[in-house]
């Protein structure tokens, strides 16, 4: 019996929906994130959700709220952090990432219900059969204010991927958009972290991205591309998933991996000229 | 609004975080409007140093700067919008995903401001400054496929589309060959009659020096060891020191 006798219409349309709208706004924000290198970023807010999960279901709080409130101070810290400390960002996340790892685990022996440190387990892994439709609310505000906020401010953003110090020195305020994609990032994550759980989303914001950066040296069909091919492998992943019983986010990250080798191979970047 | 006195630094000093000497020291010059400044020097002089300390790129540590009648550390942003900078030795990725015609326009964002779209008239500067540098055939080529000479012709067109009030370059020909400089030289002296802009340009090559220039400031360690004329400052002492460094 094919799961599409077995769920309702309307979990299946959920579920659908939620799968296509977590490509597009992963793969979108990874457009920035694989640009600026900041790749271990996703994996550090994951972590930092998982701690967040953790201490809310700790001391009885919404565990999605405490997880989006600590995937946000990472965004926060991460950028002034780099500033002031003259590293690179990826140094930083290296620390807040052992950092968030280590809150994630002391807080989950602080949770007094075994059943419990499941539920907090569930934010690394992911569970898109419990996806509601409020999530699906919160994913489609998500999805419109970034597409939204990247048209408004296009030129910015267009020129600090190219150079934030040439940006800079033609006369764009570049920390205020480099805060901004950093405190989108930490939202997306903390949002889609229901559906492709907290491991496996890095594979969301960074596969998509970096296959559509195989094909084009032009940013704006990069930007197009990107969401798109975030939709094919999440959906392909979803189906993958359904039909041979592996957890979706497993799939995802499988499908978006070999998603991303094809584009090495067919990538017309690799002939010379 | 017009400024006599685009440039006016006073006893400006620049410190690099972590260095206890001065990358500049006690900098006291004015700058008139029109002026074609060239800047020479030795390694290390602080040259770059200097253009960046004046575009506030570089906080400077002491001292006061300011650039067109505003406090370029209060304004810095509005003040960039107006200066036109070339960086010494720009590089990209060979993978980066710009073309030619994204780079030269990047020119205007600033000028054109938060939430403006870019205009026609912005179009149409793109297309002049690649015609000006004659590099309209690689208008829609990836930037990172551009030779060291290309990309700097790229960069000039990019603060030519601009339109700047003030322009900094920092040996803006270093990648082109001798023909190209001295055209290079050519249409960037007409073009700062033209348009009427102040010039200050890093020069190492002190036989590149362009004849539009008016004033040299030499700096030596950080310092400004002479101010004036070319025919004042270019000394045969100097200028034998410069070709052999050259």
């Amino acid at each position: 019996m094919s799961i599409f006798t077995i769920l309702p219409l309307k979990t299946l349309i959920i579920i659908l929906s939620g799968t296509c709208l977590a490509g597009v706004v992963c793969s979108l924000i990874g457009t920035f994130i694989v640009r600026m290198k900041l790749t271990s970023l996703g994996f550090c807010m994951s972590h930092a959700a998982f701690a967040g999960s953790a201490l809310g279901l700790a001391l009885g709080l919404p565990p999605l709220w405490i997880a989006l409130a600590f995937s946000i101070l990472v965004a926060f810290i991460l950028g002034p952090l780099t500033d002031q400390s003259r590293l690179q960002p990826e140094i930083i996340l290296g620390i807040l990432f052992s950092l968030t790892m280590a809150l994630g685990l002391t807080f989950l022996n602080f949770i007094p219900d075994s059943a419990m440190s499941t539920t907090a387990m569930s934010i690394l892994w992911g569970s898109i059969l419990g996806i509601s439709y409020l999530d699906i609310l919160r994913l489609a505000i998500l999805t419109f204010s970034i597409i939204i906020l990247v048209t408004l401010f296009f030129k910015e953003f267009h020129a600090i991927m190219f150079d934030r110090k040439m940006a800079e020195a033609s006369g764009i305020p570049t920390k205020p958009f480099y805060y901004l994609i950093l405190f989108l990032t930490g939202i997306t994550v903390a949002v889609s972290l229901k559906l492709v759980g907290g491991l496996l989303i890095f594979a969301l914001i960074v596969n998509p991205a970096s296959a559509a950066y195989q094909f084009f040296y032009d940013f704006k069909k990069i930007l197009l591309f990107s969401p798109l091919f975030g939709i094919l492998f999440s959906l392909t992943g979803l189906l993958l998933s359904f039909f041979l019983d592996f957890p979706v986010g497993s799939s995802i990250a499988i499908v978006s991996s070999v998603g991303f080798g094809i584009a090495v191979v067919l990538s017309p970047k690799k002939r010379k000229g | 609004m017009k400024h006599l006195n685009i440039i006016e630094t006073y006893k400006a000093n620049t410190v690099y975080e972590g260095e206890k000497i001065p990358a500049l020291f006690d900098i006291t010059f004015s700058i008139n409007q029109g002026d074609f400044v060239c800047i020479i020097g030795p390694n290390g002089a602080g040259k770059t140093t200097l253009l960046e300390t004046l575009n506030g790129l570089l906080p400077h540590t002491s001292g006061q700067i300011i650039i067109m009648g505003y406090d370029i550390q209060k304004n810095g942003v509005y003040l960039r919008k107006q200066i036109g900078y070339v960086p010494q030795e720009f590089t990209v990725d060979p993978l980066s995903p710009f073309l030619v015609k994204d780079i030269v326009l990047m020119g205007r964002y600033g000028r054109v401001g938060l939430l403006k779209k870019i205009s026609q008239k912005d179009y149409n500067l793109l297309e002049e400054s690649l015609r000006f540098m004659g590099i309209e055939d690689l208008k829609c080529r990836p930037i990172g496929k551009l030779s060291g000479g290309q990309l700097q012709k790229v960069m000039l067109a990019r603060v030519l589309a601009k339109q700047p009030v003030l322009l900094l370059l920092d040996e803006p020909f270093s990648n082109l060959d001798f023909r190209t400089t001295h055209q290079a030289i050519k249409l960037f002296s007409r073009a700062h009659d033209e348009k009427g802009w102040t010039t200050l340009m890093v020069m190492h090559d002190l036989n590149m020096i362009p004849e539009r220039c008016n004033r040299i400031i030499h700096l030596e360690e950080g310092r400004i060891t002479k101010d004036g004329s070319p025919d004042q400052v270019l000394t045969e002492e100097l200028l034998t020191i410069g070709t052999r460094e050259g």
